[in-house]
């Protein structure tokens, strides 16, 4: 238990026993240690949660002063709400339509940057240069190239001898092309992590697989990807995270609308709180989206961990 | 190890001790700011001008600094009014909060139930102020049961702008824009090719609210919320279906273009010949006359045919009081609203962005005659209002949620492309919007 006893003590300068067995406390030297980021995560993180759950619970005034407890209402009024059901399907479509393309597109850039070749830093800087744009910066190009009349989206289409798609204001077409546009912003980032994962493979196990003769197809699947597995299932954690907050292409690109196909659940949340000042309503959609990760989160660890493979 | 530990504390309470002196040294700052200028009155303006808009505010800011020694005006833009406002949420009713709030002219009701602003009445009866001098139509909007709440500043109006040149080409007279419903139905066939639509609306609830009120509909019960609390929506109404069956029988002709929500995307279209017509804010008349490769003509709304045109509401926004600035500030503050209110200054303020004088003597003014010679066009969106007949429909409707009914009136808009009947959609949105009053309702206990 005594650290101290067992090792010659860090601290053993101090001569009072009083405060030397305070310091020494593992426990405690460990407390000091985490106290900085204790203190930001607090101020930051944690105050702001307990609050948003508590604000939760309240009729709210414009101001957003709490007026009077209202148990569940808030909740109860946002599962009545087609509104929120939009914005519930929304995000879950956005999800599906980012996550796993985006994670299939950065693995499958990843594998061909890992090849020695000569130039290859060229294109992994290429690959992975989106991270270095912010979303706000590459929202406003992905708004040019899906602009109607001037993009070159259209261009293209028209081009090729097809009908012209306003990309941004059908519905239809709405959440997809925001979700083509995030795919491209994250690539850079999935694919840096991937690469990353992809070098620290030992390669003595590609070389007895060379040994053993064995075909590029079977090397993928039984050492890279097990030997990758940890790595993919940080930025599957990560990308999924990601994606169920997504809000800055929303509110460049089409505000929520058109007829709240792209209305995700962050963004409700914004309009709620800061256009609309219902900050009991989008308090209580930010309490249900915690949640909502949290089990995704807690599912993935629980349904995919037993697979990743660590060395 | 131990040395590590202690470093790490002490620059960790260096942080702390650097973060809390600093506000201490700002607030002795401010202490001394005010203190020493020995009876210069502080006044803190809080605005939302961007861009070219900002310079020319700061402008006026300065000349009014240099010419009254006893007050100092700071503007401080806080981004756009949502985040405005959201950011005065936080100081209102304490010291920090600005003396003097630029807020938009659907934020009338809210600014109102906060409580905390000092309608400028106080000061319009003190100094026995001739409201006179005021463009009616304007102050009229920010004005309740009588009592001027705030000073209007930057106000516009929403116009029909179209293409000359494209006029031409199809055949139409280009000094006469369409005024009623049937001829705009008919230049915009005219003017449908294969690359070009008639006609265009943006999707935002302002040109609906417009576009109900020139007819002279109602937007909200209780005469627009005008005398006594606005408890249910009224514009689905013969005139707002007027206007919803409008968009819709031109957009199922393929003569009207949806050019979404963004105001820069529908002047791009246009700017690209995209579109031949469309409505836009008065604000922005000057710069589209200036960046179009083509001669630009600016006309009245259309109204439908056989009804009787009753004037447009202003948009633009307007300046608060705060009841917890000093009396000091406060009298200070009213000398920058008188300031700006004179005809000079609103001459320079219109040339400069195309805003509506508050005072219309401006528009005697050597600066604004030769303006108006170099822009005619300017001269219409100034006479749209002064024919406009000042009734409840074109006071504007107030109301606390009038963000969130824009948002569903945008939805009900939208849902036309999409073959949504018009009257099925306008009941909608007068549904979610009467439950958004009553959840207001609720929460200012009434």
């Amino acid at each position: 238990m005594n650290l101290a006893q067992r090792e010659p003590s860090p601290f053993k300068t101090y001569d009072e026993p009083e405060r030397r067995r305070w310091m020494s406390s593992p426990f405690l030297a460990g407390m000091l240690f985490l106290l900085p980021s204790l203190v930001l995560f607090g101020v930051f993180l944690f105050y702001p949660m307990m609050r948003t759950i508590y604000l939760s619970l309240y009729l709210i005034d414009t101001q957003g002063e709490p007026l009077v407890f209202v148990g569940v209402e808030n909740f109860i009024n946002l599962f009545q709400s087609s509104s929120f059901q939009t914005s519930a399907k929304a995000t879950g479509l956005f999800v599906l339509y980012t996550v796993p393309i985006g994670l299939i597109l950065a693995l499958v850039l990843a594998l061909l940057a890992n090849e020695k070749v000569k130039g290859i830093g060229f294109f992994r800087t290429m690959f992975s240069s989106t991270m270095g744009m912010s979303v706000a910066a590459s929202s406003v190009i992905w708004m040019f190239m899906y602009n109607p009349s001037i993009g070159i989206m259209n261009r293209l289409l028209s081009g090729i001898g097809m009908s012209e798609v306003q990309w941004l204001l059908d519905p239809q077409f709405a959440l997809m092309s925001v979700a083509a546009a995030t795919i491209w912003m994250n690539t850079g980032f999935t694919f840096l992590i991937l690469l990353g994962g992809l070098q620290n493979i030992d390669q003595q196990l590609y070389e007895s697989a060379r040994v053993a003769g064995v075909s590029d197809w079977y090397k993928l699947r039984k050492i890279t990807l097990p030997m990758l597995s940890p790595t993919l299932f940080f930025v599957t954690v990560v990308s999924l995270i990601n994606s169920f907050q997504t809000f800055g292409q929303i509110d460049i690109l089409t505000k929520g609308g058109p007829m709240e196909s792209t209305n995700v659940i962050v963004y409700s949340i914004y309009k709620d709180a800061f256009i609309n000042y219902n900050v009991g309503s989008a308090s209580a959609q930010a309490v249900l989206l915690f949640f909502c990760i949290l089990i995704v989160t807690v599912l993935q660890f629980k349904l995919t961990e037993r697979k990743v493979h660590y060395q | 190890m131990k040395k590590l530990l202690i470093l790490m504390m002490g620059i960790f309470v260096l942080i702390l001790g650097a973060c809390s002196s600093n506000t201490s040294e700002a607030n002795d700052q401010e202490e001394a700011s005010s203190g020493s200028a020995s009876g210069k009155a502080e006044v803190l303006f809080w605005h939302a001008m961007s861009g070219e808009l900002e310079t020319a505010l700061n402008k006026l800011v300065d000349e009014f600094n240099a010419s009254h020694d006893n007050i100092e005006v700071t503007a401080i833009f806080q981004g756009t009014y949502e985040e405005a406002l959201t950011k005065l949420n936080t100081v209102a009713g304490t010291e920090d909060a600005p003396t003097i709030m630029q807020t938009f002219e659907v934020g009338t009701k809210y600014m109102i139930d906060t409580g905390h602003i000092q309608p400028v009445q106080k000061y319009i009866d003190e100094e026995d102020y001739d409201t006179s001098q005021w463009e009616e139509n304007i102050s009229n909007y920010y004005s309740v049961n009588g009592e001027q709440y705030s000073m209007p500043f930057n106000s516009s109006t929403p116009v029909l702008i179209y293409n000359k040149d494209a006029f031409e080409a199809a055949g139409l007279d280009p000094e006469k824009a369409p005024m009623t419903y049937s001829e705009l139905q008919e230049a915009a066939a005219k003017l449908t090719t294969d690359d070009q639509y008639g006609f265009s609306i943006l999707n935002y609830g302002w040109f609906f609210e417009e576009l109900v009120a020139v007819q002279g509909g109602l937007f909200v019960n209780g005469e627009n919320g005008r005398e006594g609390q606005a408890t249910e929506a009224v514009f689905n109404s013969e005139e707002g279906v007027n206007v919803f069956n409008l968009i819709h029988a031109m957009y199922e002709d393929g003569t009207f273009y949806n050019a979404g929500q963004n105001w820069d995307d529908m002047r791009a279209a246009f700017q690209s010949g995209r579109i031949a017509m469309y409505l836009d804010s008065s604000a922005g008349v000057k710069s589209m006359i200036d960046n179009s490769p083509f001669e630009v003509g600016v006309s009245y709304l259309p109204v439908p045919d056989d009804t009787e045109r009753q004037g447009v509401i202003i948009g633009g926004a307007s300046l608060w009081m705060a009841s917890a600035a000093e009396e000091a500030e406060q009298q200070a503050a009213w000398e920058f609203m008188e300031y700006l209110a004179t005809p000079d200054v609103q001459a320079n303020w219109h040339v400069d962005t195309g805003y509506f004088a508050i005072n219309p003597a401006a528009y005697e003014e050597e600066v604004v005659k030769e303006q108006w010679e170099q822009y005619p066009q300017l001269k219409v969106t100034v006479d749209q209002l002064k024919e406009t007949k000042a009734t409840t429909a074109t006071q504007g409707a107030l109301i606390s949620v009038f963000p969130e009914a824009r948002q569903k009136v945008v939805n009900a808009m939208e849902s036309l492309y999409q073959g949504a009947d018009p009257q099925e959609a306008l009941d909608r949105a007068v549904e979610e919007t009467n439950q958004a009053l009553e959840v207001n309702a609720k929460k200012s206990g009434n």
